[in-house]
């Protein structure tokens, strides 16, 4: 027994999981704090982390190989889930996002997130003393098959989220800047297109960004509330579970999506400051991991898995307070929900067992 | 590109990374810092604001009573159904479904104004007084109306129906009007959480004292809307009580006199101006008005032919008829003309002097010789022709003007008319018309243009039973249990002879006295009393023209006046009435004061 927990010990990175279990524990305290009447929620949140923490462990003693070998295995598994939601997806609100198992749903758009950096850390490592435009090419190409899928559901937070973590990894392998200086350009001479395709909330949600007041009871209305949650904060809170946009249910979806400005609200700018330094550790210590791994899948996968659960917080945080339109996206390690908070952990799993290999994938 | 130069670029494209999310950190950082640091203030009021609401709890209306405690107005507890302030929009489509599903009619006043609405908090209220068997039918069916909910509110109960209706007034639900006049005297504060306000009578002449002062509950809600819990309370203070000089006793007794009868009857306390009793009919109930009147009733209230809204008592206009006389000898004697022992001989007719024009007494072949005594006591027209052409206009008008005439008595109720004393300026100024010497002398004998109010009729009779009396007529006699002093009147100060008054007091005694135009009044009498018939002509005869009352319609018939008070010496009460269209003074308005006398003196 000893033996293995020394083992276990040996193969996770201390200082990122430290920075972890700490960001867990302000997920539990806020949401324990505004469901002190149901304890359901939090037993259930507990069983979440508990099955992610599981996988984890799995993923820790796993040789990440099989990960590498079984790549590309994964990627179209996942398009054929994605393909399967088109037809026979659980719709709501308009969109077909989720696969119903029995009694587990499955949002295959979730498992992306993983198996895309993947299947794109799989062909530069294929190609590693090879790396050429084509190859950049064939990527972005592979990129675009899910992206484009997920934006059909329609999903256009997760889209792009998948997006950039697929792109993320094409600028880490060395595409050369004038190739991202001219699809940059593209981008935004052909902005007005994807303006056209998008549905009509999308459109509204965008729009009522850009002044959520002048329509405080429609669409502007979950901003409104958020952002007021987050600014009578101020400086120290109101305290723990003492938040009374949460308590008395002004903010929408405080469990999931908005777990962010219900600690706003209790825990002020100096809990802000606080949780924000430890999102740079985060993204820190897993960018040092990369920068000392030997082998292209472990480097690109690594980083890549990093950035997508730091764009995810970012994103979420940027949502909260109004920088940008509400697209549905949980926090991770924080928000309530089971797939969330397995993918967050399997991520930091798979880097972990990257790291304790990092030298068996090379040549 | 090999794995070493792979290995360089990927270390720089990562520290260009983290260089890159740090700055985005550091943007989110930013607008945090903007929320919660710059703005703090704005987003903790509105944080506030948004769960802590004030409720105005509507202040009880001070009860009104009669001078004996017998509730006129009383404040009772009922079922209201209210509607969600933010559901305005779809308040027809509502209105018909109440009324289609579950038969609950709601009121149909404007409730969408913004200004008006205003007033409540969250919910207003559109249907008073539900029966039991609406507020079953409608919590079995709350389902489809999620924009209503049942609450309780105090509402106005009027325990006596009709009765009394022109004193207490009654009151509705605060219109445009209301509000511009709450916002112009700053009573926007007292009225918070109210729906209804003094339209009339007592309920709006001492609507500042009923109305009370609002509460306040603190409470904290939740975003949909349920209370959490409350913060803090401040009761509401009730308006005050207030005692009205009737009597309700006698004012019963008045009304069931007058039956079916149209008219006004006014009974006052010669020694204080007290108003003991106060009669409009036909009248109204007042509890119409709390429920949100329908057309119809309110078209049927204000019929052309009854207009049973009309006040007759302060703003019914009529013309006095020979009630005017007692005032016109008073006038004459005051003047020192056609003092006893001067008389004349009445033949029933009076030939205008320098004229061929012929005016008739009311009696046939007249009333022989007549001095003043007797001209009030036979009512004679003729006697009066003359003075009235010795005396003249300005003379008389003088007079009458010093007893009240052709202004308001300032009573304390809204709506008073002022009459009419006519003069030669008035006339010019009106009609552009000369005055005519038969005006002067049809004047004397209360035609002609004259128009007086019962309540001046009864004022007027009250200075001459207590030529002291220098109070004007009042309705209010305690606020809270406290006497109210009433401020003596300047321009009732009397100054006439002892002499000249009883003479006119002789002849008004002797009316009920055998010989008088009501002598059968005074037939079973413990008391004297001293009155006056009346008998106002609705249309002028032509010359030679008999009166027929068989042969007219009942709209055309004269009009019957009564002036009286009783005792003789010391007088308790001062009455008068008119029955409208109906006839003979004596005869038709003397018997309902007479009952009146009989159960105030002899009780």
């Amino acid at each position: 027994m000893l033996k293995i927990l020394q083992q276990y010990k040996k193969r996770i990175d201390v200082p990122l999981l430290a920075v972890i279990f700490f960001i867990l524990s302000f997920g539990l305290i806020t949401l324990s704090g505004s469901n002190l009447d149901s304890p359901n929620i939090i037993i259930n949140q507990i069983t979440n982390i508990f099955v992610g923490l599981l996988i984890f462990s799995i993923l820790i003693f796993t040789n990440p190989r099989i990960l590498f070998v079984y790549a590309p295995i994964l990627f179209l598994l996942c398009l054929l889930l994605l393909v399967l939601v088109h037809f026979f997806g659980v719709e709501s609100n308009g969109a077909k996002r989720w696969l119903a198992f029995g009694a587990i749903n499955l949002q295959p758009s979730e498992l992306l997130k993983v198996t895309l950096p993947l299947m794109i850390a799989w062909l530069y490592q294929n190609n590693q003393n090879n790396i050429s435009l084509g190859i950049h090419f064939l990527a972005v190409f592979i990129i675009f098959i899910p992206v484009y899928l997920v934006f059909l559901q329609p999903d256009l937070g997760t889209s792009i989220m998948i997006a950039l973590s697929g792109l993320l990894i094409i600028f880490l392998a060395g595409i050369p800047w004038r190739l991202i200086l001219t699809s940059t350009v593209i981008t935004i001479i052909s902005s007005p297109i994807i303006w056209m395709n998008l549905h009509a909330y999308q459109k509204n949600r965008v729009l009522n960004m850009l002044d959520p007041f002048t329509d405080p009871l429609g669409t502007g209305y979950h901003t409104i509330q958020s952002m007021i949650a987050i600014g009578s904060g101020g400086g120290f809170g109101k305290g723990w579970a003492e938040g009374s946009q949460t308590n008395l249910q002004f903010l929408p979806e405080a469990n999931t999506d908005f777990i962010f400005a219900v600690y706003s609200e209790e825990f002020g700018f100096f809990g802000i400051a606080i949780i924000f330094i430890l999102y740079l550790l985060f993204i820190y210590r897993i960018f040092i991991l990369a920068n000392h791994m030997q082998d292209t899948f472990s480097k690109l996968l690594t980083a890549s898995l990093g950035v997508s659960i730091f764009s995810a917080i970012f994103v979420n945080i940027a949502m909260i307070s109004g920088l940008v339109p509400i697209v549905g996206l949980p926090l991770p390690f924080m928000s309530y929900g089971g797939t969330s908070m397995v993918v967050s952990l399997a991520s930091i799993g798979i880097i972990m067992s990257l790291n304790n290999h990092k030298t068996l994938i090379a040549n | 590109m090999d794995n070493y130069r792979f290995k360089y670029i990927f270390k720089k494209r990562l520290l260009i990374l983290f260089g890159l999310l740090t700055f985005l950190l550091f943007i989110l950082l930013s607008k945090i810092f903007y929320l919660q640091i710059i703005q703090y203030d704005r987003f903790n009021a509105l944080s506030k604001s948004n769960s802590i609401k004030v409720i105005p709890i509507p202040p009880k209306r001070g009860l009104i009573l009669d001078r004996n405690n017998v509730i006129l107005a009383d404040n009772k507890l009922v079922h209201s159904l209210e509607i969600d302030r933010a559901s305005f929009s779809g308040l027809a489509e509502i209105k018909d479904r109440l009324k289609n599903k579950l038969n609950i009619e709601i009121d149909t006043f404007d409730i969408t104004n913004k200004r008006i609405s205003y007033l409540y908090e969250n919910t207003v209220p559109i249907a008073f007084s539900l029966t039991n068997k609406q507020i079953a039918s409608f919590v079995a069916h709350q389902y489809l109306f999620p924009e209503l909910t049942l609450k309780e509110r105090f509402i106005r109960d009027y325990p006596n129906g009709k009765s009394s209706a022109h004193i207490i007034g009654y009151i509705n639900r605060i219109n445009e009007k209301d509000m511009d006049f709450i916002k112009k005297q700053n009573l926007t504060g007292q009225y918070l959480g109210s729906s209804h306000i003094g339209k009339s009578g007592t309920e709006k002449f001492y609507e500042n004292l009923i109305q009370g002062t609002p509460g306040f509950k603190e409470i904290e809600v939740d975003a949909r809307q349920n209370v959490i819990r409350t913060l803090g309370e401040r009761k509401p203070v009730p308006g005050k009580d207030i005692n009205l000089t009737i009597d309700y006793r006698l004012q019963k007794i008045a009304e069931n006199a007058f039956g079916e009868k149209k008219g006004a009857l006014i009974a006052i306390d010669p020694e204080n101006a007290e108003v003991l009793a106060y009669v409009s009919q036909p009248t109204f109930n007042p509890s119409l008005f709390t429920n949100g009147i329908s057309h119809e009733a309110w078209a049927d209230l204000n019929e052309k032919s009854s207009k049973a809204m009309l006040d007759r008592v302060t703003a019914g206009l009529y013309p006095p008829g020979s009630t005017l006389k007692p005032f016109v000898a008073l006038a004459a004697l005051n003047n020192n003309i056609r003092k006893p022992p001067f008389s004349i001989f009445d033949s029933g007719r009076f030939k205008m002097p320098n004229s061929s024009k012929v005016f008739r007494d009311w009696k046939r072949g007249g009333h022989g010789t007549v001095d003043i005594i007797k001209a009030i006591t036979v009512s004679c027209d003729t006697f009066f022709y003359g003075l009235g052409l010795e005396l003249g206009i300005p003379k008389l008008n003088k007079v009458l003007n010093d007893f009240g005439f052709g202004r308001k008595t300032m009573i304390d109720i809204n709506g008073e008319k002022s009459g009419l004393i006519a003069s030669k300026e008035w006339k010019k100024k009106r009609f552009n018309q000369r005055w005519y010497a038969g005006e002067t002398a049809i004047t004397a004998i209360g035609q002609g243009f004259t128009l007086v109010t019962p309540l001046q009729l009864a004022n007027a009779t009250a200075k001459l039973a207590n030529p002291t009396l220098s109070i004007k007529p009042h309705l209010i006699l305690n606020i809270d249990g406290i006497k109210q002093d009433q401020e003596k009147d300047e321009w009732g100060k009397q100054s006439y002879k002892d002499e000249d008054l009883k003479w006119v007091k002789e002849g008004m005694v002797n009316v009920t006295k055998k010989g008088g135009t009501a002598a059968f009044l005074g037939k079973k009498s413990n008391y004297q009393m001293a009155s006056k018939t009346g008998t106002a002509q609705l249309f002028g005869l032509k010359k030679d023209e008999e009166y027929n009352e068989d042969i007219l319609p009942d709209s055309l018939k004269d009009h019957a006046l009564f002036i009286t008070y009783a005792p003789a010496i010391n007088p308790k009460i001062v009455i008068a009435v008119i029955v409208e269209n109906g006839g003979h003074g004596g005869s038709v308005a003397g018997p309902i004061a007479k009952e009146i006398l009989d159960a105030y003196l002899e009780k």
